[in-house]
């Protein structure tokens, strides 16, 4: 897989706009931003009240993302780019997500909404109106998607990328520093998890590093047997996300898994390992 | 903050309220250009060993907030045409650190 048949750059998404069978979807976990400005033409996904079940603590049925993707106005045909903001960590989550239910025409805005700010491009605050679709989703694909007691079987037998800072890794944070800091019951990691923050896979700017700075940071630096199978995870999966389309997508790793129960379901378990400080 | 409860017992007095009653090492404040509010833009926060721990966009009136732990932080602001600034922050449990950041373009 090259890098072309998963990502898009900004030039690419300004040339594009208004083709047919091309949509673009800003997906985020606060839409006000969408609300004040998005791409032209772009729909919205809210990852909280779109994408994730309003009661059960799972993500939405296959009847549920058929019923979202109709409302929208997708096609099983469209070709999907998604952005958003926080680094594109939840569009990264819907790139996963409609993977899962085997929408294969879908591609990042490599840097998402960050990148097209700091580069000053318009945004608009018109919203598109799409005529529904008949959207017919596949059965969701468990081979991308990791439980925990797979989690729980997979410490010391697989690689487990801990994607979160380095301080909620040792333990010093529970969540990342822009939320208030109460989620799980007890701080720190699953044992013989590497960290890898999602943040050393991108520029500052939002986009990914390339290719041969990625290899070297997953299996030089951080130790990454890429002869194993791997798990990757992090608070509630989206930064994982993120890291499950570097590994999967990028590099092409055949077997990665996104964990997305995370750290508030592990360090919430009773009676699993936990490792305090920097790890091994 | 003087001291906050242990259990669920009442303390004399009651929990004393202050300007940051949570307990949380808060970091906050604005960013400005020409002494006009940065409203497009991003504050990233990096710990003491300049690694990423969180970012957020900058709000209309160009601020921000990060809930840290207590030690040394460093802010650092992206906005647009290159503007970019460091500031580096110490954080205590209970207390909220005030920042005002001023950018200017890389040119």
């Amino acid at each position: 897989m090259s890098r072309s048949d998963v990502l898009v750059d900004a030039d690419w998404v300004e040339g594009h706009l208004g083709d047919p069978g091309m949509v673009l979807v800003e997906v985020d976990e606060d839409t006000s931003a969408y609300d004040k400005g998005h791409i032209a033409s772009a729909v919205k996904i809210d990852w909280k009240k779109d994408l994730q079940d309003p009661v059960r603590r799972d993500f939405i049925d296959k009847h549920g993302f058929e019923e979202l993707m109709s409302a929208r106005g997708i096609s099983n045909d469209d070709l999907v780019i998604l952005y958003g903001g926080n680094n594109n960590w939840f569009a990264a989550y819907a790139y996963w997500y409609f993977r899962l239910y085997g929408h294969d025409k879908v591609k990042l805005l490599d840097g998402g909404r960050k990148k097209w700010e700091l580069d000053s491009r318009d945004l608009v605050t018109e919203v598109p109106e799409r005529p529904r679709t008949s959207y017919h989703a596949a059965d969701p694909d468990t081979s991308i998607r990791a439980f925990r007691d797979e989690v729980v079987a997979a410490i010391g037998q697989r690689n487990l990328v801990d994607v979160r800072s380095p301080d909620e890794f040792s333990g010093k944070l529970l969540a990342p520093a822009h939320l208030p800091q109460e989620q799980a019951q007890r701080a720190g990691h699953i044992p013989t998890a590497k960290n890898v923050p999602w943040s050393k896979a991108a520029n500052d700017d939002g986009t990914f590093k390339a290719d041969e700075d990625l290899r070297k940071l997953y299996a030089d630096e951080a130790g990454l047997d890429f002869s194993k199978d791997t798990i990757a995870y992090c608070r509630i999966g989206e930064r994982s996300a993120h890291t499950w389309f570097v590994l999967h997508e990028l590099l092409g790793q055949e077997h990665v898994k996104n964990y997305d129960g995370s750290w508030t379901e592990y360090g919430s378990l009773v009676g699993v390992p936990i490792e305090l400080g920097e790890g091994r | 903050m003087t001291g906050e409860p242990q259990g669920c017992g009442a303390p004399a007095g009651g929990v004393a309220v202050t300007e940051n009653s949570s307990g949380e090492a808060i970091i906050e404040g604005r960013v400005t250009m020409d002494g006009s509010p940065v409203p497009v833009g991003y504050a990233r926060l990096l710990n003491d060993g300049g690694e990423f721990v969180a970012e957020v966009p900058l709000g209309e009136d160009g601020g921000f907030r990060f809930f840290a732990a207590p030690g040394s932080w460093t802010v650092r602001v992206l906005a647009p045409r290159g503007a970019r600034a460091d500031q580096t922050v110490s954080a205590d449990k209970g207390h909220t650190t005030k920042l005002e950041i001023s950018v200017s373009t890389a040119g």
